[in-house]
């Protein structure tokens, strides 16, 4: 896999870190909107050992609408200065307007995380006039920034798998190369809780594809609604749901916490045999 | 006592299984060790024969099988280039030990340290002290060797040595 300027190996799970520039995203409710605070955050997370750090100037629910001048004057000049300070840390940018990643891969990203599906078709021709890598997510054919309401599938995961494998063949199409290709199931986007929970569990069937498969699970609805929790008590309950994914083989993982999330997925990876341990002599001397 | 003229290359090596590729972690906890066993092996020529206590389950024998292995020579039954020994003395050095502390179990590796033919003597001690020491009995003292590692790291006393011809 190629995200950008950076080659990672095929049993390499990698974090990637949510940095908003947002004064409303869900979880950390604006404190990294300032942009010293959101530099701040990236530091912290390099520091943690994540691979990717991805920077986002629209928060996914409803809310004021943000223009695309905006959205760049929110993200643009501060791609540019992580890139300048972090030379080799991949830099994926959570937008789905072609516009916006036009301007971030010009600046210095590598990624441009499309949670929202393929909803601005020309997006996957910024990514390959860039050769940037591009995420492409399930959403049910939503609207940008709208919540599910009554959204049914006959399966939810064979819905997945169509859309995400055609966008991805829509990208390598358009010329975005092959490692350069990830999907992304999108927990909480277009779905009901029901939707979110069968997706992890049978998220094998994506990984099966063949296309690089990454998981956002960090703190959803789905997690609160199963447990009754309120964000900020989802923790444990994220990492319930990423041990599954890492069990099955997902690559990616877009978190809050780095550190609590390798830490699950490095102790699964080892589990499942595609990791040794840190370093093992009990009973081996 | 000392080697015969017509002896071959003989080496010591531990029958530590975190040596074996199917224990291997990100980092290696016997680094110093293996390098001090392959530089062993690597002296014994291309066609090794092992000497390993069955007592150990084979996992002697594996673990030389290993270690010859990675240094690009094969394990022989006859006609042997040089002559690879696993043992090493008690696991019971340190609290921490897998056995956990004997107090006779220094004193018992001292011994062995001096002249391994000691290593016959007493095979019931031996087994209290969880020592490999059944394929020892026979080697020249380590006096005569190049030592290439004498330590217990983990609670067990390991010897790495290559007596040259």
């Amino acid at each position: 896999m190629r995200l950008g300027r950076q080659q990672f190996g095929d049993d390499e799970p990698l974090m990637m870190a949510i940095v908003n520039r947002t004064p409303d995203s869900f979880f950390d409710k604006g404190a990294t909107w300032a942009e010293e605070a959101a530099f701040a955050r990236v530091a912290e997370v390099v520091a943690q050992g994540a691979e990717i750090v991805d920077i986002g100037g629209i928060k996914a629910a409803p809310g004021v609408e943000i223009s695309p001048a905006e959205e760049k004057a929110r993200v643009v000049d501060f791609v540019a200065r992580v890139r300048e300070q972090y030379p080799s840390l991949v830099i994926s940018v959570d937008t789905w307007r072609a516009e916006v990643g036009a301007a971030v891969c010009a600046a210095g990203a590598d990624v441009l995380n499309d949670a929202w599906g393929g909803a601005d078709p020309e997006l996957v021709d910024v990514a390959a006039e860039h050769d940037a890598a591009i995420i492409c997510t399930h959403t049910g054919g939503v609207t940008p920034r709208t919540r599910p309401y009554r959204i049914d599938y006959d399966d939810v995961v064979a819905a997945a798998i169509h859309d995400t494998v055609a966008y991805a063949e829509r990208a390598l199409a358009a010329g975005v190369a092959r490692e350069s290709i990830v999907i992304d199931p999108a927990h909480d986007f277009g779905k009901n809780t029901f939707h979110s929970l069968e997706v992890t569990r049978r998220i094998g069937e994506m990984v099966a594809t063949g296309w690089p498969v990454l998981v956002s699970l960090s703190n959803k609805d789905f997690v609160g609604e199963t447990l009754g929790l309120e964000v900020g008590e989802r923790l444990v309950g994220t990492l319930a749901a990423t041990s599954v994914c890492a069990l099955a083989g997902a690559r990616i993982y877009r978190v809050h916490q780095v550190v609590e999330t390798r830490q699950t997925v490095d102790m699964v990876w080892s589990i499942a045999g595609r990791r040794p341990p840190l370093r093992a002599i009990r009973g081996l001397q | 006592m000392s080697a015969p003229a017509d002896r071959p290359v003989t080496a010591l090596v531990p029958g530590v299984l975190a040596l074996l590729p199917s224990y291997r972690s990100i980092e290696d906890p016997v680094a110093d060790l293996r390098a001090a066993c392959r530089a062993a092996v690597g002296r014994l020529g291309p066609r090794v024969r092992v000497v390993a206590s069955p007592a150990t389950g084979g996992s002697g024998a594996a673990v030389a099988a290993a270690l010859v292995a990675e240094v690009g020579a094969e394990v022989v039954e006859t006609g042997e280039t040089g002559v690879l020994v696993v043992g090493n003395g008690s696991a019971k050095r340190t609290e921490k030990a897998p056995g956990h502390l004997d107090e006779r179990a220094e004193a018992f590796d001292a011994v062995l340290r001096a002249d391994f033919s000691a290593a016959a003597t007493d095979p019931a001690l031996a087994a209290d002290l969880w020592a490999d020491t059944t394929c020892l009995a026979d080697l020249p003292p380590l006096a005569d060797a190049d030592v290439l590692y004498d330590a217990a790291p983990f609670g067990v006393q390991y010897w790495v040595a290559v007596w040259p011809r």
